[in-house]
């Protein structure tokens, strides 16, 4: 399963080691990360999470660390702007923070939000817990937690007070913004050009914490400027305390040449609430790592979300939801569709511990192929050791209903409109209960837009 | 061996109250007694020698030990697959005989030793006459020589072959070599190419073009010397238009250490075949502490080889410490199907790891799962599937429905569900529930003056009621019984 380090991007990424932070416990616990993605290299398709997502491509690949220029690169504003969402917003372009992108003044009362880098060089001791935990073993496999820990700098630390509702919606959005925009294209060599690090790597850790009874609306965006060939990874911790709630929405629209990894590890405690939409769109090789625990009783954690992929996309998510406590409840609803040569990817992991009674879980993923050449693959787990539960899944791969076109077409509705229609109905089904209207709208435009023209 | 024992199962078809069934079928294994007669067979251990003795005694043709060979040499290079939900323990295949069989050369049923038949009586597989009266032909396999072929005549007007393994290897070698392997090949697996390389006996079946076989065919199964492992080879073959439909049955006595068995199943349907398989596996499932058991490690699978044929699996799973077994359908024939019925029972400490795979190749290919898992006691019981459609299927279409039943606050029962299209008109569908017996349908039960145990026993029933309707008759009875008896205690 462990491959040599020679291989180009991990060779790469270790290639230019962090300077000390002068935190003695952030530098222990990076080269112990650094050592172990050392040892370990990239998992491969033997390795069971992986099995439908292979790294050869990537591996071959080389990444310079981090964009020296990221300070000064132009972004558009119109890039990350979402109807519906006006409030307090923190911009990171290649994985740096700008401030003159960023909306941070007159922060709601109770909210905190900055730049990891700059919580650090504050007080890092809160930060200690998160971010010197050892990784452990059962994530062994993860080689991109592992490097991310090694190497990320920067990031977000969101933190709502007990008890503060921020009514405004939070944003948070990450740029990756090609090289290139500067010098507009130049005849370089092949040789050249490939050799030259107009490939980049940066790496996000994120922290989020929402106290007791703390209400945040929150919108994770990731998006291009430009058509940058890069690969960025972000590990995200974000605990819901007891009674809680937390809407997190999630837009993965990044350019066709960019491959994103991502982990999230949700915490929802007692009586708590958080309710997760994502839609991913683009991306090359698009992995998102989705592990949540149900730590309290009464803890609720619901799911809904798309893929999309086509072209030569590949996009994977892995979803573990892990029941711990009595009474706790996660609904997830996910829908893919795959286009062109692209491939879709979806594991939804129910696991019910020893104990957690009470426990209602309930899964479901529906597919749709629109093409020869693209391909699902979808695996619902249950994992149950309690008896007084409830747990189900479903999953399916197909097509259209041929009924329902048999409707519309016996109104009228000549059949590419009528394919077109029913294939938006079955994506929009997951931001059916988003609250904020007008991002409804927006989110739903754009599914519908990366609806092949049938 | 107990002789007390022996009375069990006359007891257990007699109409029964409460107290009949504590006493007559208790908690223990009614299958679990020895039988003492004289025995040949290989000492401990394995290597190329183990490997081309064991041909050398069923007098194989120099291909054949061949075959074995390179099996073996394959098996020497393949890692212990560690993927299932398991935690079994190490395994010295150097500690294992590859080979055990009666002392004398046996020519004909009369001959068999009278202490055999009498384990087969215990038993109550209908060999003999009481065969005529099943109407089942039986090939039983005694350890690893085929003892007794029954009905071979009757079978043999209709040009079905039905024998044992060795006799096909040296009677019909053309066809044997033909289809010996090509469903699974001998690097498949781990434990299939273990299998290939030190297979000692099984059945063989062959069905004619056009022939659908007369009666029902059977073979039950039984580990009996002490560390023999056995490692049986089955191959059926359903010629152009044929249909056959063939029962297995596996017992085994009890003991403290794990034997294993690690068996391999072919069946090849050709154009408007028909192959039904039916298997009610009853290993010693060791004690309650999870002490001794077979390990219970199969690779079985069916080839639709040729257009519209079909293949069935059902399968009730009550024995064996650990189950780790896939019966699987490659559906390459245009409209071809398969199905996969399956009721799964845990308890004790046992622990399965059981499902299938349809491959569907061909267009229009269709296929079925449903698998329903019982975990009682601190078992684990895992239901892992894999439904594939290739570029080619087109049209093709699945059903699953995998539902899980907990007994008790300290078993497990998961589901691993895989699902690969790479055809835009295949069609899949999968669905799986978990839940316990409900304090409703139990109230509802004991309301009426049903026992507890009886009631749990009724919702089990129920609960397997799809699966059970697969099975031939007299199977369904002794399927329905197995798992009262493998849930005695576990409620209440």
């Amino acid at each position: 399963m462990s491959q040599p380090a020679s291989l180009p991007l991990v060779a790469s990424l270790l290639d230019a080691p962090l300077p000390p932070s002068g935190i003695v416990w952030l530098d222990a616990a990076r080269h112990e990360n650094r050592a172990a993605f050392a040892a370990g290299g990239l998992p491969d398709t033997r390795v069971e999470a992986w099995k439908y997502t292979a790294l050869r491509a990537l591996g071959q690949r080389s990444f310079a660390h981090g964009d020296a220029a990221a300070a000064s690169r132009a972004v558009a504003a119109s890039r990350f702007a979402l109807p519906g969402v006006v409030g307090p917003r923190l911009v990171f372009v290649n994985g740096v923070f700008r401030a003159d992108l960023s909306a941070l003044d007159a922060l709601p009362p109770g909210l905190t939000l900055q730049p990891l880098a700059q919580a650090l060089h504050g007080d890092a001791e809160p930060l200690r817990f998160v971010l010197s935990r050892p990784i452990p073993a059962s994530e062994a496999a993860d080689a991109f937690v592992r490097i991310n820990a090694a190497s990320a700098t920067d990031g977000v630390v969101l933190r709502v007070a007990a008890h503060a509702k921020v009514a405004a919606p939070v944003q948070l959005v990450f740029v990756g913004a090609a090289a290139e925009v500067a010098a507009p294209a130049h005849p370089a060599p092949a040789a050249l050009a490939r050799s030259s690090a107009s490939e980049l790597a940066w790496h996000l850790r994120n922290v989020i914490e929402l106290g007791e009874g703390a209400e945040l609306n929150l919108i994770e965006h990731h998006v291009s400027e430009g058509e940058p060939a890069q690969l960025a990874t972000f590990v995200s911790d974000i605990d819901v305390r007891e009674g809680a709630r937390l809407h997190h929405t999630v837009l993965q629209n990044v350019a066709a040449g960019t491959s994103l990894v991502r982990r999230s590890s949700v915490r929802v405690h007692g009586r708590a609430h958080a309710v997760l939409h994502v839609l991913e769109l683009g991306g090359a090789l698009v992995r998102h790592d989705l592990q949540a625990e149900l730590i309290g009783n009464g803890a609720r954690f619901d799911t809904r979300g798309v893929f999309m992929p086509h072209g030569r996309q590949h996009i994977d998510t892995q979803l573990t939801i892990r029941h711990q406590a009595l009474n706790t409840t996660s609904a997830s609803t996910w829908r893919g569709v795959a286009n062109d040569r692209a491939r879709g990817v979806f594991r939804g992991a129910i696991v019910v511990a020893p104990g957690a009674d009470g426990s209602d879980a309930s899964l479901g993923n529906k597919n749709l192929l629109l093409s020869p050449g693209a391909e699902i693959d979808t695996k619902p787990e249950l994992e149950i050791y309690a008896d007084e539960v409830k747990a189900a899944h479903g999953a399916t791969v197909g097509q259209l209903d041929e009924r329902s076109l048999f409707y519309l077409r016996s109104r009228g509705i000549p059949l590419a409109q009528a394919r077109a229609l029913l294939t938006a109905a079955f994506c929009r089904a997951v931001l059916d209960d988003l609250p904020n209207e007008a991002l409804r709208e927006h989110l739903s435009a754009l599914l519908v837009a990366q609806l092949p023209n049938v | 061996m107990s002789s007390s024992m022996i009375n069990e199962n006359s007891a257990s078809t007699t109409l029964r109250d409460n107290a009949d069934v504590a006493e007559a079928l208790g908690r223990s294994y009614a299958a679990g007694f020895v039988t003492e007669i004289e025995m040949t067979g290989l000492p401990p251990g394995l290597d190329e020698d183990t490997v081309r003795q064991i041909s050398a005694i069923k007098q194989e043709p120099e291909w054949m030990t061949e075959w074995r060979l390179e099996a073996y040499r394959h098996w020497l290079t393949m890692p212990k697959p560690d993927w299932a939900k398991l935690d079994i323990d190490p395994i010295d295949y150097q500690a294992i005989s590859y080979y055990a069989a009666p002392k004398a050369g046996l020519k004909s049923l009369d001959e068999v030793d009278p202490a055999l038949l009498e384990t087969y009586e215990k038993l109550g597989i209908p060999l003999h006459e009481r065969a005529a009266l099943a109407g089942v032909a039986v090939d039983a396999v005694f350890d690893s020589v085929s003892v007794g072929t029954t009905f071979r005549k009757q079978l043999a007007e209709a040009g079905v072959l039905f024998c044992s393994m060795s006799e096909a290897i040296r009677e019909y070698p053309e066809l044997v070599r033909k289809y010996l392997g090509s469903v699974v090949p001998t690097g498949d697996n781990f434990f299939a190419a273990l299998n290939s390389a030190v297979f000692s006996d099984g059945s063989f079946v062959f069905i004619p073009k056009g022939v659908r076989c007369p009666m029902e065919l059977s073979t039950y199964f039984r580990i009996n010397a002490q560390n023999t492992g056995q490692f049986e080879r089955t191959l059926i073959v359903a010629e152009e238009g044929s249909h056959v439909s063939y029962l297995e049955g596996c017992t085994a006595p009890k003991r403290d250490e794990n034997q294993l068995h690690a068996a391999v199943v072919e069946l090849v349907a050709l154009e408007k075949a028909q192959i039904k398989y039916s298997t009610v596996q009853n290993w010693y499932p060791g004690d309650e502490n999870g002490v001794g058991g077979i390990y219970n490690f199969v690779t079985k699978r069916g080839d639709c080889r040729g257009d519209d044929s079909k293949i069935s699996w059902t399968q009730v799973e009550t024995g064996s410490a650990i189950t780790w077994k896939y019966p699987s359908v490659v559906l390459r024939g245009d409209r071809s199907v398969g199905e996969f019925y399956s009721v799964a029972l845990t308890h004790h400490c046992q622990q399965a790891d059981t499902g299938t795979k349809m491959i569907h190749l061909g267009k229009h290919t269709k296929s079925k799962i449903v698998a329903k898992g019982i975990s009682a006691g601190r078992s684990s019981n895992s239901y892992r599937g894999l439904v594939k459609m290739e570029k080619g299927a087109e049209g093709a279409r699945n059903y699953t429905q995998c539902d899980s039943l907990l007994i008790g606050k300290q078993c497990g029962a998961h589901t691993f569900p895989y699902m690969e299209v790479k055809n835009p008109s295949a069609i899949v569908e999968h669905e799986a529930t978990t839940s316990k017996i409900s304090d409703d349908q139990m109230f509802y039960c004991r309301s009426r003056g049903i026992s507890e145990e009886d009631a749990v026993s009724m919702i089990v029933d129920g609960f397997c009621k799809q699966v059970f309707r697969e099975l031939p008759m007299e199977f369904a009875v002794e399927a329905k019984k197995l798992l009262e008896v493998s849930l005695e205690g576990a409620v209440g």
